[in-house]
């Protein structure tokens, strides 16, 4: 009888363990990935002062966005943001680049310059693979998600006291198609 | 590139009168096949008739029969081999020359046994490695090239030996439109390589990782392993995963594709041989237009994945 009550007892602990062990895993992985996305991130912003210098000379019209999105990356670049400061000029920053890249269309002479086009095909890269590790933080947060609501692991993470974690919102127009096409 | 409906048109005026000639060797060497089989037929009633009471001249009849069947086959087998060849150098190139003049052909090459390796696509290693019709080229923006792969491995039960087929079929490399440094596997769910334990234990390559994808229907035809999560879904964007379910609609269940090197592997099951001639029925529009629709089905994979849109800086 007591053997029975040991084994027992020794399956719940390595269960336990192995439950803890798996939601450490999982919320490492969204740190992972949230990681992989800043990377991203700053392969972006490094891409701006590149961008500025070479529609500069054409894109008469939208100067003030270019001065505006300068400004803004070298704010985010100074680090002294908190991460929602952080959210909110990254998001002003998505929109300031929406707006430039649909006005490319009314330069035709920028979209024949080879140095542009060059550009583009970085442009259109970064974003896709900042669309990719969005993609990848959130099959991390849903895998994580599922762990601390699913039975019996949700009673360990309650225990460990993990909460929920917020998905990336991403608009369809950002899900893939690049921003900048060529024709 | 010619239209598909120009087809008819390139059959009557050109590979009409390339064929006639070659129709003339083909019932020839249809002959020689036909007398060897028959003869082989007759030896064997000779043979059981000699069993059951008349001894003798039967049997001396039926050796003598069965000497003559073995000649006319070894003519038979060793026309048949060339008549494939000339065959494959006058209708098969034409055919490929009519798709694209630029594309080149060589029937008795075959993808090389490294780039298969590269691939990663097939986890058990061949001990037998054969393959034909190389054919590669560029189509649009995309260079490629492709042939026809029979690779096997051996299985030794005491004395006996057996060979087992690790893949038969259609072979295909292209130059991937992104820039990538992993590698990333896209398996058919029905590949039978995934078995239980494999997919229990995914990382059965190393430091690979299951990719979890979000489009359900994509999911349910495919299981995807990487050792980059992040790249992965750079290569597989929702619609790239919807191309490739649509890509296995149109080529049938069993479909592997992979994407090392900055390169894709498509690996297309096939059973039947692929450009090989017709000896015992004329080789008519239909079996032409077959040869030139499965060079057409390459052509397909580069354009249904779009693999000429190039506006990432990859060029």
């Amino acid at each position: 009888m007591i053997i029975i009550i040991v084994a027992v007892l020794v399956v719940i602990i390595l269960a336990g363990i192995f439950m803890y062990n798996s939601l450490i895993q999982k919320k490492n992985a969204i740190d992972n990935a949230y990681f992989s996305m800043d990377v991203m991130l700053k392969k972006r912003y490094d891409l701006i002062p590149q961008l500025v210098e070479t529609v500069k000379g054409y894109m008469h019209h939208e100067k003030d966005v270019l001065m505006q999105l300068t400004e803004m990356r070298q704010k985010l670049m100074a680090g002294n943001l908190s991460t929602n400061d952080k959210v909110e000029l990254d998001n002003k920053i998505n929109s300031a680049l929406q707006n430039i890249f649909v006005s490319f269309e009314n330069y035709p002479q920028l979209k024949a310059s080879e140095n542009f086009l060059k550009l583009q095909g970085a442009i259109n890269e970064t974003e896709e693979q900042l669309a990719a590790s969005r993609r990848f933080f959130n099959a991390a947060v849903n895998d994580y998600h599922n762990s601390i609501e699913m039975f019996p692991s949700s009673m360990v993470a309650s225990w460990m006291g993990l909460k929920h974690k917020t998905y990336f919102n991403i608009p369809d127009s950002m899900k893939e198609v690049p921003f900048v096409t060529i024709n | 590139m010619p239209a598909r409906e120009n087809f008819n048109d390139f059959f009557e005026k050109e590979l009409q009168r390339l064929l006639n000639p070659l129709e003339l060797k083909r019932k020839k060497l249809m002959q020689y096949g036909i007398n060897g089989f028959v003869l082989l037929g007759l030896a064997i009633i000779l043979f059981l008739a000699a069993s059951s009471g008349q001894p003798a001249a039967a049997a001396v009849v039926a050796f003598l029969v069965v000497i003559a069947a073995i000649i006319l086959l070894i003519i038979y087998y060793n026309k048949k081999k060339h008549y494939t060849a000339e065959f494959k150098e006058t209708i098969i190139s034409e055919i490929i020359c009519f798709i694209n003049p630029s594309f080149r052909y060589n029937p008795s090459a075959s993808v090389s046994r490294g780039d298969y390796d590269n691939s990663g696509l097939f986890l058990q290693n061949p001990d037998s490695y054969n393959g034909d019709d190389y054919t590669e080229g560029t189509h649009g923006k995309t260079f490629f090239c492709f042939s026809e792969l029979h690779t096997e491995y051996k299985v030794s039960s005491g004395k006996q030996t057996s060979w087992v087929t690790i893949f038969k079929g259609l072979f295909f490399i292209g130059d991937f439109n992104k820039k990538f440094s992993g590698r990333t596997y896209v398996w058919s769910e029905e590949n039978p390589q995934l078995n239980f334990f494999n997919k229990l234990f995914s990382s059965f390559a190393s430091n690979l990782e299951k990719v979890k994808l979000e489009s359900l229907e994509f999911e349910k035809s495919f299981v995807v392993y990487s050792n980059d999560q992040v790249e992965a879904r750079y290569i597989l964007t929702p619609s790239f995963m919807e191309r490739l379910v649509k890509l296995e609609e149109l080529m049938g269940i069993g479909i592997s594709f992979s994407f090392v090197n900055t390169n894709i592997y498509v690996a297309v099951p096939v059973r039947r041989s692929l450009f090989e001639p017709s000896i015992f029925s004329r080789n008519d529009y239909k079996s032409l237009e077959d040869y030139y629709n499965t060079v057409h089905i390459v052509l397909d994979i580069i354009d249904e994945l779009n693999l000429n849109l190039r506006i990432w800086s990859k060029e």
